[in-house]
Formats: structure tokens, sequence, C-alpha cells
């Protein structure tokens, strides 16, 4: 199946947003850059930034996705998300949700992948009681796995995909890591420490300091064995989920698959046509029963 | 809005403490434990080199340095408190709840109640599948994880297509014109574009007009696209399934080529093949309810509605029930009446006697001959159960090939007369096999025992769905069991297929249950009556090849070639073009025979199937009839329950009848 194109202004929103999103991820880095008495703001912006950015991008998205087959497919996948995610921390936390988010992205294009990741979140930080001030990031990580696998470009060998989404799934699990621990590293180490944040320390150091807090927290643990998964799901069920997914065929929201035939479109689809007459003894018409064909 | 849950802001508190013992931790190894107070451990700092200069780690831990550390996260982990805390007193479900008829968020509201819903049936779909792995003998995970997911991906398009034609995001609706529900002239239905016309499949010529106040029933085999038929009326045909449709089909005066059917759920009502997987909402009262409510009307209105709907049907007590609490005659009533609660002109049934037995499908009958003749609604039924339709039809619409024919006062559906005349030759063709397999047996001497089962009993709860059952079979029988719904005889198979209960199963002299999992299925391997579950590649011949490779078959006897036996083809080669289809988009008839010839892939002595006739269409019931007969040859005995009593006595060589957990009868002395 052809993955709907990302046109339209409604991929630039997604785009846009995404943009400032990240730089709401990215804080630390370039806080140093602002004036010196808004430093102390820049926390505080990227904490309301992120929700809000995702409440304008749900819903600039909500109404293209107001179409039965794509509420259908979003609601009952992120059920799947969130009870494979529930499912996961109950073994060591191995974080076997990445598969569904590459593969549903894939089929079914990068807005479907954005919201399935954003609604996996939340239906499991529901259910389990995780909500916190990390839940919109988490939201907006998860939505860019989802959308990432269908910007990939298109390849028509089935192998050479799957060995694409493997590739692809395993960068997006460092890098979720990695941008998860960026915005969240000043509170999770507060300061006097030598991997602290420092606002007034240049770029580099605080890159260091950041590359080492990295590393020790999640880059060589939970990131690793998030990789491993990925790429042992994607391997194992990849190619039966993507053949289950596209046989579920997502039209283009808001554009139904139908044929019009010249005869139908020429006529003003209203209550009061008169229609030619049903000619008894035609090729199918019920000629002799007494009903249906009560008019004949 | 408001209510108070303590597991989150339990959740919340435990996050809050881990957060603090983290950021402690994080001074401790990166030199910042040191402060006021008592030293407690003088660890040694070790400066790192290259771009990590300014950092050392370790150096001295002080009590006071802790405690600077721990007070530090304190605004933090307060943060996550009050998180928990909101949590645990604002209902979020219900909040999205109310925002899914309406709002901004209506689509991801609509969906976050649909994710809610979902969890009961993932739990569910798990353990079937796990059932069925264990029954095939498939034990790696991810091989289980596929059909899961199928049979999710599957409730959201039936999910999808009921929200559809029940109004969902409709943004106008269409006028109705009462007089002429259906008036089609000729049309066609087919699909096409790339790869979707293989089959070739086809409608054509199609004209046809239906009055209110009248039912009708299409007949066909299974296949022959009785459900497609019904669905260019709903418009699900031309607008979800992407089929093609040319020349005209009206409904109530609307072009439907160019209306979704999410236009006109005001006056056209369809009641979906397998209603459970229909169901959108939680509560009866809700479903019944949800056309009204996704077109905003009033809460008070909608609730009058479904009153009136309910009394109407007779199922009031039913309104609070949860969806999932329903019996599958209830299921059927509570789809009829979510289709009727827009008082509509047209009201589509897709197959609704497949899964009920007799009482209830006489209820439903009557309820539709009802609709039609007191209250004036135009019925179309989809069908193969033509019997039960007799009396209460008034016309007969037929699939033959590519054209539909309207029958005549006094003729029969042609696909009934084939098929009796069909299986009235199987049945002569079973009896020679019989005597041949009796001569046989005769000539090696009495009759060989084969299983025994003792004193088998299965408790649901504290039902006894098993009730201290006792059972020999020989080799060369094939027995039916026969009983009513809910006699127990699913409840019988599957202990007999994985014994965990009280009471012993013998086959050929080993217990079953001592046996390991692996090679029980040498011993007795079960066709459960949901034998879907049991396929989980994505093309036939893959589906072969994985029975195969379980079980190392004898060269020239593989599951390929004894599928293409069941079917009646002489070899692989004719059943090529069913062996690159996904198995799924089999017939429900090949799909049995080809479950069968999974399970036979281990060449048990003992074959049970449950229901082998369930939804198929009579000429399905023959193929499966005469697959039945061939894997009698194939292996010692074969066990089959059903609720069709007919079925049941043209086949087997005896009967044994169940009702209530007991075998009713004694069993017959064998002849």
């Amino acid at each position: 199946m052809r993955r709907p194109r990302e046109t339209g202004w409604t991929g630039w929103v997604l785009g846009g947003g995404s943009l400032l999103a990240a730089a709401g991820f990215a804080w630390p880095l370039f806080a140093a850059a602002l004036p010196e008495h808004a430093q102390a703001a820049a926390p505080i912006v990227a904490f309301a930034l992120v929700p809000a950015l995702l409440v304008a991008l749900a819903l600039t998205l909500d109404r293209e996705m107001y179409t039965a087959k794509t509420v259908a497919l979003l609601g009952v996948l992120s059920a799947v998300g969130a009870a494979v995610r529930i499912a996961g921390m109950g073994v060591g936390g191995v974080e076997a949700v990445f598969i569904l988010l590459i593969l549903a992205g894939r089929a079914y294009g990068a807005r479907f992948g954005f919201l399935l990741g954003l609604l996996t979140i939340a239906v499991s930080s529901v259910l389990w009681g995780g909500f916190g001030p990390w839940t919109p990031f988490q939201m907006f990580a998860c939505g860019w796995v989802g959308a990432g696998a269908a910007l990939l470009p298109r390849i028509r060998r089935p192998r050479l995909e799957i060995a694409a989404l493997v590739a692809y799934g395993v960068a997006a699990s460092y890098l979720f890591g990695l941008v998860m621990n960026l915005w969240f590293w000043p509170f999770a180490v507060g300061t006097g420490t030598d991997v602290s944040y420092a606002a007034d320390a240049p770029l580099g150091e605080n890159v260091a300091s950041f590359a080492l807090y990295t590393l020790v927290t999640s880059t060589l643990t939970w990131d690793t064995v998030r990789a491993v998964t990925t790429t042992v799901g994607i391997l194992l069920v990849g190619p039966a989920a993507l053949a289950a997914l596209r046989r579920a065929k997502l039209g283009r929201p808001g554009r139904p698959a139908r044929a019009a035939t010249p005869r139908s479109t020429s006529l003003p689809g209203g209550g009061t046509r008169t229609h030619p007459s049903t000619v008894p003894g035609a090729a199918a018409a019920p000629p002799t029963g007494p009903r249906p064909s009560a008019r004949a | 809005m408001l209510r108070f849950r303590i597991a989150p802001l339990r959740a919340a508190a435990l996050l809050a403490g881990a957060f603090v013992g983290i950021r402690v931790m994080y001074r401790v190894v990166f030199g910042g434990a040191s402060g006021g107070g008592q030293l407690l451990v003088d660890l040694p700092r070790l400066p790192l080199g290259g771009p990590f200069s300014h950092v050392a780690l370790f150096g001295p831990v002080t009590t006071g340095g802790l405690g600077n550390a721990a007070l530090s996260a304190l605004p933090f982990a307060l943060v996550i408190l009050t998180f928990g805390l909101l949590n645990a007193l604002i209902d979020v479900r219900r909040l999205f709840a109310r925002g899914a008829d309406r709002g901004p968020l209506r689509a991801l509201s609509r969906s976050l109640v649909i994710a809610w819903a979902t969890f009961p049936a993932l739990i569910e779909s798990v353990r079937r599948v796990r059932t069925a792995g264990a029954l095939r003998g498939e034990r790696s995970a991810p091989a289980l994880l596929v059909p899961v997911f199928e049979q999710t991906v599957e409730r959201a398009l039936c999910l999808a297509a009921s929200m559809e034609v029940r109004g969902f995001a409709a943004n106008r609706t269409a006028p109705a014109e009462c007089e002429k529900p259906v008036v089609m002239t000729d049309a066609f239905l087919g699909f096409e574009g790339p790869g979707e016309n293989e089959h070739g499949w086809h409608l054509t010529g199609l004209t046809l007009d239906l009055a209110p106040g009248t039912l009708t029933v299409i007949v066909g085999s299974t296949g022959s696209g009785k459900t497609s038929l019904l669905h260019s009326l709903s418009g699900l045909f031309q607008h979800f399934d992407d089929g093609t449709q040319h020349g005209w089909v009206v409904v109530g005066g609307v072009d439907r080529a160019a209306t979704p059917p999410r236009e006109t759920a005001g006056f056209v009502g369809l009641v979906s093949q397998n209603v459970r997987l229909s169901f959108v909402a939680e509560t009866v009262r809700d479903e019944i309810g949800f056309a009204l409510a996704v077109r905003g009307v009033a809460a008070v209105i909608v609730e009058q509605r479904v009153r009136e709907v309910a009394e109407r049907l007779q199922i009031e007590h039913l309104l609070a029930r949860g969806i999932d609490a329903l019996s599958a005659g209830e299921a059927s009533l509570v789809a009829i009446g979510a289709a009727l609660i827009n008082r509509p002109i047209l009201l589509l049934v897709d197959e609704p006697l497949a899964d009920l037995d007799t009482p209830a499908r006489e209820r439903v009958v009557q309820v539709l001959e009802r609709l039609a003749h007191e209250a004036r609604v135009c019925v179309v039924v989809a069908e193969h159960n033509t019997r039960e339709w007799e009396s209460a039809a008034d016309a007969w619409l037929e699939v033959r090939g590519a054209r539909v024919h309207a029958l005549g006062p006094g003729e029969r559906p042609s696909a009934l007369v084939s098929a009796e005349t069909a299986q009235a030759s199987a049945a002569t063709a079973q009896s020679t096999e019989v005597s041949r397999t009796r001569s046989r047996a005769t000539a090696t001497g009495p009759a060989e025992r084969l299983a025994g089962i003792r004193h088998l009993t299965v408790l649901h709860g504290s039902e006894r769905a098993v009730d201290d059952v006792s059972l020999e079979l020989w080799a060369g029988d094939l027995v039916a069991l026969e009983g009513r719904n809910g006699a127990g005889k699913s409840s019988l198979l599957r202990a007999i297929a994985l014994p965990s209960n009280p009471g012993s199963v013998i086959v050929a002299g080993r217990d079953v249950a001592a046996m390991r999992r692996r090679d029980r299925r040498t011993a007795v391997a079960l066709v459960p009556e949901n034998f879907d579950d049991l396929l989980f590649a994505v093309t036939v011949a893959e589906e072969c090849r994985r029975a195969d490779r379980r079980q190392r078959p004898a060269a020239g006897a593989g599951t390929a070639a004894r599928f293409a036996n069941l079917l009646g083809l002489g070899s692989v080669t004719e059943a090529a073009r069913l062996m690159r289809r996904h198995p799924r988009d089999l017939s429900a008839g090949e799909r049995l025979c080809l479950v069968m010839a999974i399970q036979l892939a281990a060449e048990p002595r003992l074959l049970l199937v449950d229901e082998p006739t369930r939804g198929l269409d009579p000429e399905a019931r023959v193929l499966v009839a005469a697959a039945l007969l061939r894997a009698s040859s194939d292996t010692s005995a074969v066990l089959f329950a059903t609720h069709d009593r007919d079925f049941a006595r043209c086949l087997a060589t005896r009967t044994v009848v169940m009702a209530a957990g007991l075998l009713a009868e004694p069993e017959p002395v064998r002849p």
C-alpha cells in the first residue's frame, strides 16, 4: 500500500511544531546563550512549551484523523501499545513498544505514527498511574519515533525494508534515551556534582557533562536493552505484523476511496430524483415475485 | 469527574522516592556528597581525563552532603506527587468519554475510549492464542504475537465499519425518501485496481427494487458475494472496502456511490456479521444509544429512545449490563437495537443466525419479521441458513455466479438443492467408505480399543461443564458428539486434548496428561471451534511448511499434500492457487480443511474437531464432511462435536449425546 504523502499545511504544522518542541527538549544546551536574566526562565518556558505544543498539534491533527477507520485503528493499536508497555515494566523495563510504533508508523504514515506514540503514552500513563511532568516529553519523543519510521524512503523489497526498520529502530532507541535525558538532566542531577548542568559554563563543558551523565544513566543500560528488544522484535514479528497492518488498508483520511462513475456523478445526490423505470425482465430484475418488485 | 483512586498516588510516591534516591546517588558518584556533618565514607577522588577533565568521581561522603542532595531533590519530588494527586482525583477516562462525542479533540478522545474498551478484548485474545499455541504445539512467543495482533487489527476494522454506518464523523446527513428504500438499476459491483481482482469476483446487471415493509433474504454460497451485495446498500462496499460500483444504487433516494455510510446513518441500519466485534461502547445502554450520541443528541432524549427500542425488543433488563456479559442471542438483539435507534427505513442484517442455537434463532427471525411487517421497515438479510426464513421472507434473491436472481414463488435456492444432492452423494460415498473401513476392521479381527476417557470432570467456576464423563473409542471410529449450545461438548474436547482436569485420558495405551506437551500431538490433536486462531503465517504455503518443520513428516506426506487431499484435489499443484493466498482470505470451509491438515501433521491417533459446520453454507458442509471422512482414514479415530443433528447422523459411525455436562444416553453398543 502506498503511504499517504505528507503534504499540505498540517505537514508543515507538524514539522514546525516538532522543531519548536525539539528546542524545548534541548534547553540546557542553549540556555547559556540567552540573556542572563532570561536564563532562569528557560526550564520553566520549556516545561510550558512542550505540553502547549502537544495540545496544539493534537488539535491540528484531530480533524484530519476524524474518520472511523483511523480512529478505530488508533484506539485499538494504542491499547496494544499500552499493554506492551505495562507488560514491559513487569519484565525489567524491556521496552518493546517501539516495535509497534515503528511498524504502525511505517504502515500508516507519519501523522498516524505520531498520534499513536502520543496516545500509547496517554493510555499507559492513565492505567498505570505514571503521569508526571515527563509525560508530555515522553509523548513527543514516542510520537517522533512513530513518525520517523514513515519518513524513511520507500523501499520495495520486503527484506530491505525490514533491515532499514531495524537500523532505524536501533538509532531511535538511542536517540530517544538521549533526548529524554537532555531535558531532564538538570533536574535529575541537581546542582553540586561534577556532571551538573551549569548555566554559566561553556557549551563544551556542559556537553561533556551531559555525555557522561547520559552514558551512565541510560545509553549503556536501558537504551541498549531497548535497541536489542526492538531489533529482535522487528526481525521476528515485523514481516507478519506489517502485512497485517497493510491488509487493513487505511485510506487517505478524509478522502474515501470510491469509484465515481460518470453516470452517478452526473446526477445531483438529492432526495427527489425521478428514476428510469426498472424494466421487468431485464437481466436480473425480480420479474414475477410479488415483492420486492412491487413497482413492476 | 472527580473520584479518588489510591493507585496513582502510590505510583507517584514511589517515583518521587526513586527520584530523591537517584539524585543522592549522582552526588555520591560524581563527587558532590561532601559538605558539613559527619564523615561517613572517605572514597578516593578519581579525576577523569580528556573532554571530561572537569569531572572527578567519588570523594568523601558526609551526612550533610547527603542531606543537601536529598533536600535539593524535594521540590521536584513534590511536583511528581502533585501530578500523582491530580491523577488520583481526576477521572481522565470520564473526561475523554465526554469529549468523544463533541469538541475539538473528539477523534483522539474517541480513540482513547476505544483503547480502554479494547483492553479486555486484548486479554481475551492473548488467552485464546495461548490455547491455540498449545493445541498446535507452537511455543515460540513471536509466532503467538502475530495472531493476537491480527485479531486486534480485525477488531479495529469491524469497529470502524460499525462506527461508520452509525454516523460517526458525519458532517452532513442525507435526506431520505421513505417510499423507495432500495432501487438498483443495472448496477455492477467488483474490485478494480492492481492485485485486487485476481479472483475475478464481480456481480453485474443488478436491477431490483425493494419496497417498505418487506423482508428479503439474499442467499448464496460462502464467497458468492452476499455480504458485498448487502454492503453495497450500506455503502461500506463502496466507501470502506474499496469496492467499485457502476450503474445506480439508490438507497432511500440517495445515490450510494456519492454518499458515504456515515451520512445515511439516519435511515439505514446495519447489523454486522460478528456483532461482538462491532460493539463500540462499554454498556448496553451506551451501545444502543451510540448513533444518537455521536450526532450530539441531548442525553435525555437518547435515554428515552434507548428505552423505547429496548422495550420493543424486550431487552430492558439488559440495559445496565456490560457489553461483554451478553449471551450470543442477547448480543444479536442488542446489535439489532443499536441499528434501530435512528428508526431506519432500511435494515440490513448480515448472517444473523450463524452463532445462535435454535431458540435464539427463532427469536431473531421473529423480531426481524415483525420489524418488516408491523413497523414497515425494509429488511434485507444475507443468510445461508434458509430454512428458518421460509415463513418470514417475502422475497428471495439468490447470488449465482456474477448474477443475482429473484426467486419466484415455490422456487428453491439452487445452492440449497445442489448442496442437498451433493450431500446425498457424499452420504453414499461415505457409506461405502464406512463399510470399507468396517470390513477392513473386521478383516483384521475385532476392533482395537484406541482411547479410554475415564471420569473426566471440568469445572468452570463452581459449574460442572463436564461431569464425570467416561467414553471409549475404537480404531476406525468416526464419532459424533451431539448436544445443544452449552452442553459441555467443547469443554470435553478441550479436556481430552489438553488434560489438566480430574480424570484420565488414555490414548493408544499412553496417559496423555503424563506425556510431554510436544508428544501429546502424536496421540491426540484438536481442531477447535474458533479454528482461525491456529493460523499463524502470512501464506498457506508457509503455514504448511511450519507444520512440517515441527513434525518432520515422511517424504511426500507433507501438510500441503494433506491439505490438497482434504479438499478433494489430486495433488499440491492443483492447490497451488490456494498456497499463495493469505490463510485468512480462504473460504471458511477451506480454512477448516487447512487447520485439519495442520493438526494431522503430527499424525495423531485421535483427531478431535469442534463444531466443524458452524457458519458454513451447504456446499462448504459437503466439503468438510468429505474432509472428515478422509481424515478418518488418515488417523485411527475422529471425534467431532456438533449441534447439527442431520450432519451428525449422515456422517458418523455412531453418535454420543451430551446434555448439561453429562453423556445423556448410555453409549450404544458397537455393532
